[in-house]
């Protein structure tokens, strides 16, 4: 059992458990207890380091932009993200709910949006009062720097009138002096100017502190507005709640809807003529409408978690498409060395192509395949796909999955024609006395010995192609982990850099786990000896 | 469905919701992002509808039924069921560009309007007008959000080309000249009216005039950012400029970035990043829709001298465009769509007996929320409720600053169609003199006062709109009017006799 | 008529000034049944003949006969055992067998390939290693594993090419007897290359000394006819094979004296040792540890 759990470990990578297993069977408690230290502890003493630094240091960077966020900031930024995230499935519940946990609902969100008032007064009177301190602070501190600027600017102004009437009258005199005169009196100009110019700057610099003041921060007022925030978010989440559930809930609509065809049709029952079939017609539309709103469905926009889903999906989608390229062009280059020179080039070049060169190339190549997306069977078919239909397959997904083909294949491509073409020549020797057909040569020794390295580049393509997505997904406006960036940066609020730096974290963990899965996958197929056993 | 396990419970729609995390329920959030359900999946629970067919009510027409009249709330909608259209298509996608002006497409959604007409409708916030341009054309998007000239420009084919229609003017004015602090120092020291705390407007781009004399002795031009080639905010920072004698450049066959004879070169900058750019010195001065004016107020990085309102008093700034094609295939689907957007612009506008903008509050709110416009409320909040701050020590009612309904605003008046036009031929962008029909026959496809009127006369019939607010018996153009800074006269049914007018640029 | 010849055969690499000969006008016979050892210093071309044997190579004048035909493509009726295994390391040993014999013999079922890739490999006596792979074994196991999976295809000639060079004396001498009682159940025809006159006098019937390369041939062969089945402990006191041994021995050294004294370049006579490739010394470190 100790031993099956350690090689579960080893294959896996995550050795730093190794020591943690050894312990719980007792073995040299002291050296696992060390080891623990080194490959637990240190990591975590370093990650609380970082904290600590990243706490102290962030409030101290601040440019006029925007400063950076604590990590308290960020944490609560992922957790507004998953709020936003659970709101909108709320509201998407809510529409199709019925009967009586419709009403029961309905009365609860009622009761809740009740009790808010009280609340939104109080946040509204705190806001007052904090503007209020804020406005008396910066008064206060205002007023001694208005006072030395007064002060500094009749100096100046008496200093340059004296300067200048003193020019003046050395001036009158002028015609009759000397050379040497002249020039000293122009130099005397000249310095006046200079000193001008310093004072003016002198001046800007004193007016610049009074900006410096109104512009500071304000803690108090800072904390009563996000107070004041949240709760007109809850009011205005709750208003769209109970909508949901009452006026605009799909059960309710359908339910006005056959109550309005009931009437058409006893009015039908009871009519002839011209009037019979202007009713017939409106019958036959109020049917189809009752159908499409019972089908209908709540238009949610997307949260972080559905991004992150997408933008997963979209990298194993670009990520199968370049394996797919890359390992039988890889394995031809290895094998001929024809086909190595007339591909070479062409890597070379394509290689170091930035994804955003080819995304707009691939949007209009999917474009043109694709004219017209609604009616697209393979968008159509992907559209009803369980697990992955409700993630809307749309042209621009398509593209950014390309794009992370294009950029991430050439590692696998390159690190497939190298298996090849370094195959073991006894290997290839065996396969001659066997007699074995090209394609059981392929399939049987070439491949099976060239994929280690093959799993290498697969490892460092799923890397790219995870990097590149989030540009690819920034430009295509494609749903996923890179347009929330680049909503973010779009908005330009206050918590927008710390919702960014939530998505750090979680496009690191996501890269991260990518990584480990194909670690595993490369070690399992690695064997003693080939290049890439890591 | 087995998905719905992870999906929030029906009986715990609100928990969790509402009620504060502990802190380490928030340490485990970001774990929990990663693995969380695949949550976009609808329920599958269907409606228990009962058969629909005639016999059930021939049989027991007498039969109690939950009705409509059982709930309160269908009083709030009268309208619900009574005029419905025979939409082509209910579900719709619809882009837009994170500025407050796309309020009407975010509030007739989030308000309800869309989905009186049975429309569900998405909104997505696009990553730049060229994009969305695009995905409007591709079909990706049924309909956006989109810059005046983008119709006219699209449909004439400077950039894509494609035929792309308007039947709804989403708002007037909106925009704002903003100089880096350094510049506006330098306007001061030329112009000392200007040191005033609160200079009086409008601040015409003389005093930069030396600067510009300056920087081009030293061999340097000014430049300044601006969000599109057909944008509004090209056309008004080049108005501006040249109405103080500044040549802003030409667009020529071969300079397709507009600065031939530039003595101020403009370049192409996305809003979000026009402060971090004017910060980071890039560029000195910039033109661009709201938040972006205020936010470099806010952050102290830059003044904004005039507003598009000083320039051209109650100028057409956004409209909601469709292409030609979708609006053929969905026609009545597009006229359910305008009747929401009207009435979120009359939303919008309604003020009370004092003429205070009673719903501003609460759009600000809403257009906070990340996935609209995002920007912080207060930001949001200073230009859509009529206040604007020039500095921070400036702040101004400015009414109409944003108008979404007023002055007949909504309706797609061709003389904006034609302003567009004579500005594209000024600059160069239509490389060839064009006769005065081609003026009025260009502006008449791109712009589609029937469809407005249609869906107008629907809501005046469902008693939700003022026989008033619709100017009924226009031939689409506005009476002549000189409300421009450089105090030109503007007749749309004159573009040659206006561009004749101008020093600066093409005359015919 | 012998079943394997070479008929004064050429072999070299590369052309023109870069030509490097390595045999020239070599003629061999190999009678049916008969164990040869071909013995040579290293750098001889023993190696090359062995590949040319096999129909790795082609001869650039000259004919390899199989059983009186030209020959000129390798296959499973001359089962070559490589000198450093050329196992498949990512196969395990039942695989590494049985990608042979599904080869060799497609028309067996399942159950009967089953049976009969075991059969080898409790020849070899790896029993119980069937699932491991070549990494997990020791040196000698890797060459009985590679002996089998050559047996296994039943070839008409076993080529050995220094089979046990790699190999420490103990599992060396270990391999030999092995080796020796494989053959003499079905006595087939074998060909060992080897650089060890013991080894030769011990195992073959016949030593076929190799002239040193460059352009090698063969010298005038040994019959060795010591009686079967030879004891090793026994034999180190037969006055024939000393004899046999001392004979072979000291016309090894005369060859390899004449050519040094045609060559310009002096050789010093240097322990025979293989080139221990990286993956091996790994392999070596963990066997011994």
């Amino acid at each position: 059992m100790k031993y099956k759990i350690l090689k579960v470990i080893d294959v896996s990578g995550l050795t730093f458990l190794t020591p943690v297993v050894r312990l719980c069977y007792g073995e040299e408690p002291q050296k696992q207890w060390r080891e623990i230290a080194r490959f637990i502890g240190a990591p975590l003493v370093a990650f609380v380091v970082f904290l600590g630094l990243w706490t102290v240091l962030a409030p101290k960077h601040r440019t006029k932009s925007g400063e950076v966020p604590t990590p308290a900031v960020v944490l609560e930024s992922a957790n507004d993200i998953w709020k936003f995230h659970l709101r909108e499935n709320a509201k998407e519940h809510a529409y199709s709910m019925t009967g009586e946990e419709r009403q029961a609902q309905l009365a609860e969100a009622q009761e809740r949006l009740a009790k808010l008032p009280p609340y939104e007064a109080a946040a509204a009177k705190k806001v007052a009062e904090a503007n209020e301190a804020r406005a008396a602070a910066v008064t206060a501190a205002l007023e001694p720097l208005q006072q030395q600027y007064d002060e500094r600017q009749a100096e100046i102004a008496a200093a340059q009138a004296a300067r200048e009437s003193d020019l003046l009258k050395q001036a009158a005199g002028l015609e009759s002096a000397s050379v040497d005169e002249k020039q000293a009196y122009l130099a005397a100009v000249a310095s006046h100017l200079a000193a001008v110019d310093d004072e003016r700057d002198e001046l800007q610099e004193l007016k610049g502190q009074q900006t410096e003041v109104r512009s500071q921060p304000f803690a108090p007022l800072a904390a009563a507005l996000r107070t004041q925030t949240k709760i007109a978010e809850e009011k205005q989440f709750l208003t769209k709640l109970i909508e949901q559930l009452d006026r605009a809930n799909r059960a309710q609509k359908a339910t006005r809807q056959v109550a309005s065809l009931r009437d058409q049709q006893k009015q039908f029952l009871a009519s002839s003529g011209e009037d019979a079939y202007a009713l017939a017609k409106s019958i036959d539309k109020s049917k189809r409408r009752i159908e499409t709103t019972a089908e209908s469905t709540y238009a949610k926009p997307y949260t972080l978690p559905m991004q992150i889903w997408r933008s997963v999906l979209c990298v194993f989608v670009g990520f199968l498409i370049g394996t797919a390229i890359a390992v039988p062009i890889g394995v031809c280059c290895g094998l001929s060395k024809t086909a190595m020179a007339a591909l070479t080039p062409f890597i070379a070049l394509f290689k170091p192509v930035s994804p955003i060169v080819w995304l707009p190339l691939a949007l209009i190549i999917v474009g043109g395949f694709i004219p017209d997306p609604d009616k697209n069977p393979l968008i159509q078919w992907m559209e009803n796909l369980p697990f992955i239909g409700w993630m809307q397959i749309n042209p621009a997904f398509i593209a950014s999955a390309i794009t992370v083909a294009l950029c991430s294949l050439w590692a696998t491509m390159t690190n497939t024609a190298l298996g090849v073409a370094s195959i073991d020549k006894d290997h290839l020797n065996v396969a001659r006395v066997l007699q074995l057909g090209f394609w059981e040569r392929l399939f049987k020794i070439i491949i099976p010995s060239a994929l280690p390295l093959i799993f290498a580049g697969l490892r460092i393509s799923l890397g790219v192609g995870w990097m590149v997505l989030i540009a690819a997904e920034l430009l295509s406006s494609s749903e996923g982990i890179g347009k929330f960036v680049w909503d973010q940066f779009n908005n330009g609020a206050s918590d927008s850099f710390a919702k960014m730096m939530v998505v750090v974290f979680v496009v690191g963990a996501i890269g991260l786990l990518l990584d480990r899965i194909m670690i595993v996958l490369q070690r399992m197929v690695s064997f003693e000896g080939s290049v890439a056993a890591i | 469905m087995a998905l719905d396990v992870l999906n929030l419970r029906p009986q715990s729609l609100l928990q969790g919701v509402a009620s504060a995390r502990s802190a380490t329920s928030q340490a485990l959030l970001i774990a929990s992002m990663v693995v969380v359900s695949l949550a976009g999946c609808s329920s599958d629970a269907k409606l228990d509808l009962d058969d629909l067919d005639l016999e059930s009510v021939a049989a027991n027409s007498d039969a109690p039924r939950e009705t409509p009249a059982a709930d309160k709330a269908d009083d709030a909608a009268p309208a619900a069921s009574k005029q419905l259209l025979d939409v082509e298509k209910d579900s719709l996608k619809f882009g837009f560009i994170k500025l407050t002006d796309c309020a009407p497409i975010v509030i007739a959604k989030e308000k309800g309007f869309f989905s009186e007409e049975g429309l569900q409708v998405e909104v997505i916030a696009q990553p730049n007008w060229k994009t969305l341009l695009d995905n409007v054309i591709t079909g990706e998007l049924d309909g956006a959000h989109m810059l005046s000239g983008q119709p006219i420009a699209a449909t004439i084919g400077i950039g894509t080309k494609a035929h792309v229609i308007t039947a709804f003017t989403m708002d007037l004015n909106g925009n704002g000249i903003t100089v880096s602090n350094a510049i506006w120092e330098q306007m001061q020291q030329n112009e000392p009216r200007l040191k005033d705390p609160a200079p009086s407007h409008p601040i015409s781009a003389e005093s930069l005039k030396p600067i510009v004399a300056e920087k081009i002795a030293a061999g340097e031009k000014l430049q300044m950012g601006m969000v599109f080639p057909v944008s509004t905010h090209n056309y008004e920072l080049r108005y501006w400029l040249a109405a103080a004698g500044i040549h802003p450049g030409m667009y020529t066959k071969s300079d397709v970035g507009g600065r031939t004879d530039a003595e101020v070169e403009l370049s192409v900058t996305p809003p979000p990043m026009m402060p971090a750019t004017l910060e980071a010195g890039n560029i000195q001065g910039y033109c661009v829709g709201e938040p972006w004016n205020q936010q470099a107020v806010a952050k102290g990085i830059g003044v904004p001298v005039t507003t598009n309102y000083d320039i051209w008093k109650n100028n057409p700034e956004k409209v909601f465009g469709v292409t030609k094609s979708w609006a053929d295939e969905n026609p009545q689907t597009h006229l359910a769509v305008i009747k929401a957007l009207i009435r979120a612009g009359k939303w919008l506008d309604e003020t009370d007996d004092a003429g205070k903008l009673v719903n501003r509050e609460e759009a600000a709110r809403i257009l906070s929320r990340p996935d609209y416009v995002g920007a912080d409320y207060d930001v949001i909040k200073n230009s859509m409720t009529g206040f604007f701050y020039f500095q921070k020590t400036d702040k101004r009612a400015m009414p109409d600053f944003n108008v979404f309904f007023k002055y007949h605003c909504t309706y797609p008046w061709y003389s904006d169609g034609v302003w567009f036009l004579t500005q594209m031929r000024r600059w160069g962008q239509i490389a060839e003199p064009k006769s005065a029909e081609w003026y009025d026959e260009m502006a008449k496809k791109v712009y589609q006062p029937e469809i407005y009127k249609q869906a107008a006369r629907m809501l005046v019939d469902e008693g939700l709109l003022a026989e008033a607010d619709v100017p009924w018996d226009t031939d689409g153009y506005k009476e002549p009017a000189s409300d421009f800074i450089d105090g030109v006269a503007y007749d749309g049914k004159d573009p040659l006799g206006y561009l004749k007018a101008h020093e600066i640029g093409n005359h015919q | 008529m012998p079943v394997l010849g070479l008929d004064n055969v050429t072999f070299g690499y590369g052309s023109g000034s870069e030509r490097y000969e390595v045999l020239r006008d070599a003629s061999l016979a190999i009678e049916k049944n008969e164990f040869v050892a071909v013995i040579g210093f290293s750098g001889s071309g023993k190696s090359t003949l062995m590949a040319l044997l096999a129909g790795l190579e082609k001869p650039d004048v000259g004919e390899v006969r199989l059983d009186g035909n030209a020959k000129s493509e390798p296959g499973p009726e001359r089962g070559i055992v490589f000198q450093n295994y050329s196992l498949l390391p990512w196969l395990s040993v039942f695989e590494n067998i049985n990608i042979a014999v599904r080869k060799v013999f497609p028309e067996m079922s399942r159950s009967e390939r089953r049976d009969y890739v075991q059969k080898y490999v409790d020849l070899v006596t790896l029993t119980g290693s069937e699932s491991k792979k070549p990494h997990e074994l020791s040196g000698g196991m890797r060459q009985r594993l590679s002996l089998a999976r050559t047996l296994s295809m039943q070839p008409e000639v076993l080529l050995l090419d220094e089979p046990l060079s790699a190999l420490d004396a103990l599992t060396r001498a270990v391999l030999q007897d092995e080796i020796i009682r494989l053959w003499e159940e079905d006595r087939r025809t074998v060909v060992m290359i080897t650089n060890d006159v013991d080894e030769a006098v011990l195992m073959a019937d016949r030593i076929v000394p190799l002239t040193p390369g460059p352009s090698a041939s063969f010298g005038p062969s040994f019959e060795v006819t010591l009686p079967r089945p030879r004891d090793r402990a026994t034999l180190n006191f037969d006055p024939d094979f000393k004899h046999l041994r001392n004979r072979v021995t000291s016309y090894m050294l005369s060859i390899n004296d004449e050519s040094k004294t045609l060559r310009p370049t002096i050789e010093y006579p240097l322990p025979d040792l293989q080139p221990v490739l990286p993956s091996q010394r790994r392999r070596a470190v963990r066997t011994s540890a």
